[in-house]
């Protein structure tokens, strides 16, 4: 009888509790949040309780400066490695590039950052609807022309807008290149059918020359690791020496009983059903009487728990599992 | 439990009748219900079959794989490093948790040691994580149950992390944080402190959330006594995280079988203690959840104070160029938000492509509960359990 | 026999009514309209802003100022919706149900009273016809559910039906309570003797908001609970909206409805609710009448008494118990059918009883001792 009356009198407690902190937030809504990049921001934690919407997108909050969202690639840099490409778990980057010839180079020019290219850049498409945003193909950039920029929104129509064209000739100008390429490749087998007494040092000097295709640029690959920015070591260890980790003595005391015990299978051994009195709750005073009136009702379990418990204890006949 | 004979289906010619089908030889008084892949309570594309008499459930079966991607399939065709933003992708809202049990099992394979402000950021943005996902996991639970407003309260939370995340790594959400040695980014100057400040704010919240939906005495009574999940049974289901710690199983990852720098941290492994709740059921769960949120605050501030200062430090220090593990296999887990994360790696030796990755969600193992804890229930019931036992799709289905 | 031409005297109506035909359609016409703005405004957009307040968010502000066209655009796209009538359905009752629910909701305007010089219908008998119109809601529900061809919205309508049902019990002893204090069942009477107005005599005691039934007796506070609590289950709304319960049955009974049907259920739902914050104004809190007292030389009641004024409190007092059920609506977890059915009738039904025998052994020897 009383935890009839009990329960409504926590009924009406507690709904009142809730409605009161809803009409707070009713009063607080006079207040409007000033929006602002939590980089830049000190004040970002001290704003007053209130409205939160931000109204995108006449008000939008600058993304941070090194987002990972739309790629670019700066093909006047690109030196068409293909380290991207290769890096990209879901292959939406596709390179297409062939040799420059030697008196091309001049017009090839130098990367921003003073690297020679030597490789004319085809075709650099990005397909940005396969992209997954992980940013793997900005770290071996030797020369960092590829970014992923902060403009996360760019929403098209049509498909097909989504594929982005990086590569820097027109149709012609490959054409016409690929044309002198091939010529000059001729001419310099006629030469060396010609001469074939002739030392070969340039042969020595650039083995990976020997294996290079003359499409694709795996050739530039020494090139590119040489300069790339990523780890050379493999090895482990670090410089700094390691302290042993300071156990709290919780864990101490729990490690030294595992190992007196013999370390059972921790599933068997450590099932420990008895509630502990960590709370669950931070404020575990406020409903410390309240609903039960000191029965506790029995854990309604489904017929079908019910009937496999009972199947087993009949089974087994007493024998405690994990209690 | 009755056995539900087949329906037999007789056409619409047969009949004369237009567009009505006619299930014959179905029991009268029980009625197959399809909460299908399309529905607000099922957390994601998840298909309950459920027959049920009037209100009250008999069976109910759950169909997934609505969402399977076939992780396991392409992670053998990537290289190690470049299947971390798949692993992000399982249980995505908590995708830091994902990647670091991957990376620990690679790292296990290759024997190298993380340096040890590594360990720590990989902790503090785990636990961040972890808030994150408990916020959505405790506050979509009340909106199962009809309490609309506590949702909004926590997403206004849970952008606060986000936004942070989106500082220290460039995306919200998929993070491609951690990396097989390392992280992939320091922390930026003052980052710390924000995040000193992002908990002495979230503190109060997590309070007047516990008020607004733990406290309200319609929602226990909603969600007491209801899915109650014996601690032996959960076990032999293999349920694991919050789901486990309902059942009263004292059990975490992080202190049970403790990686990385978890045991130099004091944290309570949280189990429900019954006063408002009976160990099991849906409740215990979920007061699980809302307890853990306080404990991650709380080792969050440790990690903060113990996290070694280093000027110059790189984050990439010991990621090896090119991660070829000699032939071998390990299992590795970690406490994800939603149980244990686990992944057992075979590497053939030969390349640096693992031979195969399967990975142990710890929703799936969860979710196979369902038939047992819905028959008896009321559909406002199942409704309850399921959003209690907590399952993210992407990591049922993988 | 009370005189109360001094307190009420339904000049507007009796005049309109006078006017022959065209009178007795612009009668029943003004509450419509009124329903209409008002679900328009106070229904649609008052919930959407005050849940958006509630919850730290703006609402709706884009249409037109601070978004007050936003339910004008609703309405209009609502309108010009494809009307779907699934092909397994029941033609017949799918399209009947909408109506018959809002007629249900509707036609208990005709006894509300607006101001003393407005009702639609003055009967004798006006609570009782206000309780018993609403059960045709009832109907309207089932053949709504019944209709879809859909087993979700089956379950809908079958727990709505039982709620609805199951609530007008508690409602109805609540509301006895209410008409004991009055004497009668008439809703002009009912506020009238709340003004503070003696009808022998047409003085005013001045008292005011004291006036009110709801402070006139110990429990009368207890009927007033209970009725409000029943009228959120009347209306399904939370905690009660099982029946609509958006997360476990998508829109319960109406699922399968769009355009303007679904229109249709969504108004008469607001007008049932605006109905019962009416009755509830009338029978407990004094209806048409002012709260404020006559202070010495500043007569407060009596300046904010009258016909207009009296619009404007019955609007008052209605739109508060409306913002009410909402803030109600966005605080609170629903219950679940069986823990609803024990709320009605193991706790509410019993509490109306000792609050019925309580307020008759309070009127027969204290307030209104008999002599």
């Amino acid at each position: 009888m009383s935890s009839y009356f009990g329960t409504i009198l926590q009924s009406a407690k507690t709904v009142l509790g809730g409605l009161g902190i809803t009409m707070r937030h009713l009063k607080n809504a006079t207040n409007q949040r000033d929006f602002t990049n939590i980089a830049e921001d000190s004040n970002y934690f001290k704003q007053p309780d209130g409205l939160v919407t931000l109204q995108y997108p006449s008000e939008a909050i600058p993304t941070p400066s090194f987002s990972r969202y739309r790629l670019h690639n700066d093909a006047a840099d690109c030196i068409a490695c293909n380290q991207c490409a290769n890096v990209c778990p879901v292959q939406c980057i596709t390179i297409e590039s062939f040799k420059a010839t030697p008196d091309d180079m001049a017009e090839l020019g130098l990367t921003s950052d003073g690297s020679k290219k030597k490789l004319w850049l085809e075709v650099f498409d990005i397909d940005m609807a396969k992209c997954m945003f992980c940013g793997y193909c900005t770290y071996p950039c030797p020369t960092e022309c590829i970014t992923m920029t902060p403009v996360h929104d760019f929403s098209e129509f049509d498909r097909s807008n989504f594929l982005y064209h990086f590569g820097a000739l027109t149709k012609a100008k490959a054409a016409e290149k690929r044309a002198k390429l091939a010529k000059y490749e001729a001419e310099e087998k006629a030469k060396k059918a010609a001469a074939p007494a002739a030392p070969k040092p340039a042969a020595a000097r650039t083995p990976l020359a020997a294996k290079a295709a003359p499409v694709k640029a795996e050739g530039d690959a020494a090139v590119a690791e040489a300069k790339t920015d990523a780890p050379k070591a493999e090895a482990p260890a670090t410089d700094t020496p390691k302290a042993a980790p300071k156990l709290s003595p919780m864990m101490a005391a729990r490690l030294a009983a595992k190992k007196g015990d013999g370390a059972a299978a921790p599933a068997e051994a450590k099932a420990d059903v008895a509630p502990e009195a960590k709370a669950d709750a931070p404020q575990p005073a406020a409903t410390a009487s309240g609903g039960d009136g000191g029965e506790k009702p029995k854990p309604k379990l489904s017929p079908a728990l019910q009937a496999r418990l009972a199947a087993k204890k009949a089974a087994e006949g007493g024998d405690g599992k994990s209690e | 439990m009755a056995e539900v004979a087949e329906p037999q289906r007789m056409s619409v010619a047969q009949l004369g009748m237009t567009n009505v089908l006619i299930e014959q030889g179905l029991d009268t008084d029980h009625m197959v219900l399809s909460m299908g892949p399309q529905h607000p309570a099922t957390h994601g594309v998840l298909r309950v079959e459920l027959v049920t008499d009037g209100e009250i459930v008999v069976k109910a079966t759950p169909y997934m794989g609505y969402l399977h991607r076939c992780f396991e399939k392409h992670a053998e065709a990537l290289e190690y490093q470049m299947t971390i933003p798949y692993t992000d992708r399982m249980d995505y809202l908590s995708a830091m948790n994902n990647e670091w049990a991957f990376c620990m099992g690679v790292e296990k394979l290759l024997k190298i040691e993380v340096p040890r402000r590594v360990e720590f950021m990989r902790v503090i943005v785990s636990e961040l994580n972890r808030i994150s996902s408990h916020l959505i996991a405790i506050t979509t639970y009340g909106l199962d149950i009809g309490a609309f407003t506590p949702f909004l309260h926590a997403m206004r939370d849970r952008e606060h992390i986000l936004n942070l995340l989106e500082w220290l790594c460039g995306a919200r959400m998929l993070y491609n944080y951690i990396w097989v040695g390392g992280v992939s980014h320091d922390f930026p100057p003052k980052f710390k402190e924000r995040v000193a400040e992002f908990l002495k704010y979230y503190k109060p919240q997590a309070i007047e959330l516990h008020n607004l939906l733990n406290e309200n005495e319609i929602f226990i009574q909603r969600t007491r006594n209801i899915g109650v999940l014996p601690p032996e049974v959960a076990i032999n289901y293999g349920c694991s995280g919050p789901m486990l710690r309902g059942s009263g199983v004292k059990w975490d990852l992080r202190r049970d079988d403790p990686y990385s720098v978890y045991p130099e941290l004091e944290f309570d492994v949280v189990v429900p203690d019954g006063r408002t709740s009976v160990i099991g059921d849906c409740l215990s769960r979920h007061l699980v959840r809302s307890g853990e949120l306080l404990e991650s605050v709380k080792i969050i501030e440790q990690c903060l104070d113990m996290m070694p200062e280093e000027p110059g430090f790189d984050p990439h220090a010991a990621v090896p160029k090119r991660v070829k593990p000699p032939a071998g296999e390990t299992y590795v887990r970690a406490e994800n938000p939603r149980g244990e994360m686990g992944y057992y790696i075979i590497a053939d030796g030969k390349g640096t492509k693992p031979y195969r990755v399967k990975a142990r969600g710890a929703s799936f193992c969860n979710l196979s509960t369902l038939p047992e804890l819905a028959p008896g229930n009321l559909i406002s019931d199942l409704v309850a359990i399921l959003g209690s036992i907590d399952i993210v799709l992407g990591d049922v289905d993988r | 026999m009370n005189n109360f031409a001094a307190i009420f005297d339904n000049s507007w109506s009796n005049w309109l009514s006078d006017l022959g035909i065209a009178g007795l359609l612009l009668l029943p016409a003004i509450p419509l309209v009124f329903i209409a703005v008002y679900a328009l405004y106070a229904g649609v957009y008052g919930e959407r802003k005050v849940s958006a307040f509630m919850q730290d968010r703006i609402g709706p502000n884009e249409t037109g100022k601070w978004g007050l066209l936003q339910t004008i655009a609703d309405i209009l796209k609502l309108i010009q919706k494809e009307d779907v009538i699934p092909s397994a359905a029941d033609k017949l009752l799918f399209v009947m149900g909408p109506a018959i629910v809002f007629v249900g909701a509707f036609a208990a305007y005709a006894v509300l009273p607006f101001s003393p010089s407005f009702i639609g219908a003055h009967l004798n008998v006006g609570v009782y016809y206000a309780v018993s119109i609403v059960s045709i809601e009832v109907v309207g529900i089932l053949m709504c559910g019944w209709g879809s061809n859909n087993k979700w919205s089956l379950f809908g309508a079958v727990r709505s039906v039982a709620q609805v049902v199951s609530y007008e019990i508690p409602a109805g002893l609540a509301i006895l309570c209410g008409v004991m204090m009055a004497g009668t069942l008439n809703m002009q009477e009912i506020a009238a003797l709340q003004s503070g107005i003696n009808p022998n005599t047409g003085e005013n005691n001045g008292l005011g908001l004291l006036n009110f039934f709801i402070f006139q007796s110990p429990v009368a506070w207890i009927a007033f609970i209970i009725y409000f609590i029943s009228s959120l289950a009347e209306c399904n709304r939370a905690p009660f909206d099982i029946p609509e319960a958006e997360s476990e049955l998508v829109a319960g009974y109406f699922t399968e409805y769009g355009g303007m049907k679904f229109a249709m259920i969504f108004l008469a739902e607001y007008a049932s609710m605006f109905m019962v914050s009416v009755i509830i104004s009338v029978l407990f809190l004094g209806g048409w009448c002012s709260p404020l007292p006559n202070i010495g030389p500043a007569m407060l009641n009596t300046w904010t008494n009258g016909p207009i004024w009296g619009v404007f409190w019955i609007l008052f007092k209605g739109l508060f118990f409306i913002f009410v059920h909402m803030w109600v609506r966005w605080t609170l977890p629903r219950l679940r059918v069986d823990q609803l059915m024990y709320l009605c009738w193991k706790v509410l039904t019993p509490f109306g009883m000792a609050a019925v025998l309580i307020t008759a052994v309070w009127e027969m020897y204290v307030r209104n001792p008999i002599k």
